[in-house]
């Protein structure tokens, strides 16, 4: 195909076609890198102005029209400040695992679906992918706790782990009565599986869950034990500055997205919605709701206690989830829902 | 290759890994990493090194041919008992550990690298052997997910059966165990 050595036109024409292959844009530009950036970016603002609404401020106003650059200048300080290494820290723990982070939580968008043809990777088993990569994020967190050398961070960070590792489970089981609905783990086929009727009204239930879990596993208020201010400085990110600061942010708001995306694509029809917009407008104005509504508790509850929180996730959601595994099987075995014309 | 297989449908003609480089990276990472879980002077580093020996079995089952087996060894051995290993350690204090982890005698690291060597030449000896015997191209046993669960439940039922008496009598025995503490 191309001759050696090649002549700049051949170069030239090999450039063009990769660039412009579909791989390369579903990696680089829309589902993948740059995209991401300019969610998680938009997500830092959007985050600051709807919780500045609700407690009668203004919020981020100067940085270019309603303050929409404040995300840009804050990742230029943040990238040029100096980054201070806690005296006998573990140095390649504490500079390598806010990396990890940021990576394990852009990896699971490979097989998030965005559209039909939206998909990085149309995994047949992308649920589980989704949910393995999830699962790495709590020894993430210890790790980086551990390394920080410090008390704060410690307890943040054995908080953290308690939290997230017992709301996975939930989260799991509830998962199962979409997984049955579809009848696949693909989440193209499950997005698919909602051109009827979107799955948030025949497993109701687990839609609860699902959020509920999500919103711990994101440790979002009333969940935030693991960075209690009042009680833990900032919890596990406590002696994290500069650029470490921001990855571990943007792996945070990226972990935000992805659950709204995750919720969206499981419970609300992913991409289906009115011919009128392309399917991906449709997935993103979807997710940003779901966003809203995962923002909004944290200007308004209060945070729980550990021992409710333990209690909410073990014997209420797991429970309410069991229950419906055995709902949807009634409804599944009944053949009401093919009656109906739902699926 | 493997990556096209996994993602499906794969158009760049410049990304193409042979399945032996695949082979000897992983082995790599999997050895490595297990040698480093050994090896490690901070138990912390162990069983990070652990979980990479983890990820290079799991890239193993990708390679394989079941990615549904990959993704559970990462959320079970990596997301669950790494953790569980770390939360251990953590918990116990640091001059307790150091203790632990002092060197094997000379004679017992002797032993260790002849028994390793015997392994190695019996393997690659019955591999030798049963090499002409084998298919040239593994085939890919592509089954579907879904049919999993229908294997499992009717073609073993009854290991299956086992299999979940002895996970709830585990539970059961922890359970025990926690309320004997109070």
């Amino acid at each position: 195909m191309v001759g050696f050595p090649p002549t700049p036109a051949e170069i030239l024409a090999l450039i063009i076609a990769i660039v412009t292959s579909h791989q390369f844009i579903t990696i680089v530009v829309f589902p993948g890198f740059i995209h991401l950036l300019l969610v998680v970016a938009f997500l830092t603002w959007y985050e600051r102005k709807v919780l500045a609404r609700i407690q009668l401020r203004i919020g981020p106003l100067y940085a270019g029209p309603g303050g929409i650059l404040q995300p840009l200048a804050d990742g230029v300080k943040l990238i040029f400040k100096e980054i201070m290494i806690p005296y006998k820290a573990d140095r390649p723990l504490f500079l390598g695992v806010p990396l990890m982070l940021a990576l394990l939580a852009a990896l699971p968008f490979a097989v998030i679906p965005f559209g039909q043809n939206w998909v990085i990777a149309n995994l047949d088993v992308g649920i589980v992918f989704v949910f393995a990569a999830a699962s790495l994020f709590p020894s993430m967190i210890l790790l980086f706790a551990w390394a920080s050398n410090s008390k704060y961070p410690f307890l943040g960070g054995l908080r953290s782990l308690f939290q997230q590792v017992g709301y996975e489970i939930p989260m799991w089981i509830s998962t199962l009565s979409v997984v049955m609905l579809a009848g696949s783990l693909n989440l193209v086929d499950i997005v698919n599986a909602q051109s009827r009727i979107w799955f948030i009204i025949p497993a109701f239930l687990s839609f609860i869950v699902f959020f509920i879990a999500a919103m711990a596993e994101l440790e979002r208020l009333p969940f935030d034990l693991p960075t209690a201010e009042p009680e833990l400085v900032a919890g596990w990110v406590t002696e994290s500055s500069g650029a470490i600061f921001m990855l571990i942010f943007m792996g945070l708001y990226m972990k935000l997205y992805l659950m709204s995306a995750l919720v969206t694509v499981l419970f609300l029809g992913g991409w289906w919605g009115p011919a009128f917009l392309p399917q991906p407008v449709w997935f993103i104005i979807k997710t940003l709701i779901v966003a809203t509504f995962i923002i909004i508790p944290r200007g308004v509850y209060p945070r729980i206690r550990v021992d409710m929180l333990i209690k909410l996730g073990w014997t209420r959601l797991l429970i309410i989830a069991l229950a419906n595994v055995f709902l949807t099987i009634l409804l599944l075995s009944s053949g009401v829902l093919s009656a109906w014309g739902w699926l | 290759m493997v990556f096209c297989q996994l993602g499906g449908g794969c158009e760049l003609p410049l990304i193409s890994i042979p399945p032996d480089l695949t082979f000897i990276v992983l082995a790599a990472v999997t050895i490595i990493g297990s040698i480093m879980a050994l090896q490690a002077k901070e138990l912390i580093y162990g069983a990070v090194a652990l979980a990479v020996s983890f990820i290079g079995i799991a890239g193993f089952f990708v390679f394989l041919d079941a990615p549904y087996l990959a993704m559970l060894q990462i959320a079970i051995y990596v997301g669950a008992i790494v953790v569980l290993i770390l939360f251990t350690i953590m918990l116990v204090r640091r001059e307790a550990t150091d203790e632990l982890t002092d060197r094997p005698e000379r004679g017992e690291g002797a032993v260790g690298v002849w028994l390793a060597g015997l392994i190695a030449v019996a393997i690659s000896g019955v591999a030798a052997l049963a090499g002409p015997n084998l298919p040239a191209e593994p085939q890919p046993a592509s089954l579907p997910i879904s049919d999993l669960g229908p294997t499992l439940a009717l073609q073993y039922p009854i290991p299956l059966i086992i299999l979940a008496l002895l996970m709830s009598a585990a539970l059961l025995g922890a359970m025990a165990l926690a309320k004997l503490e109070k």
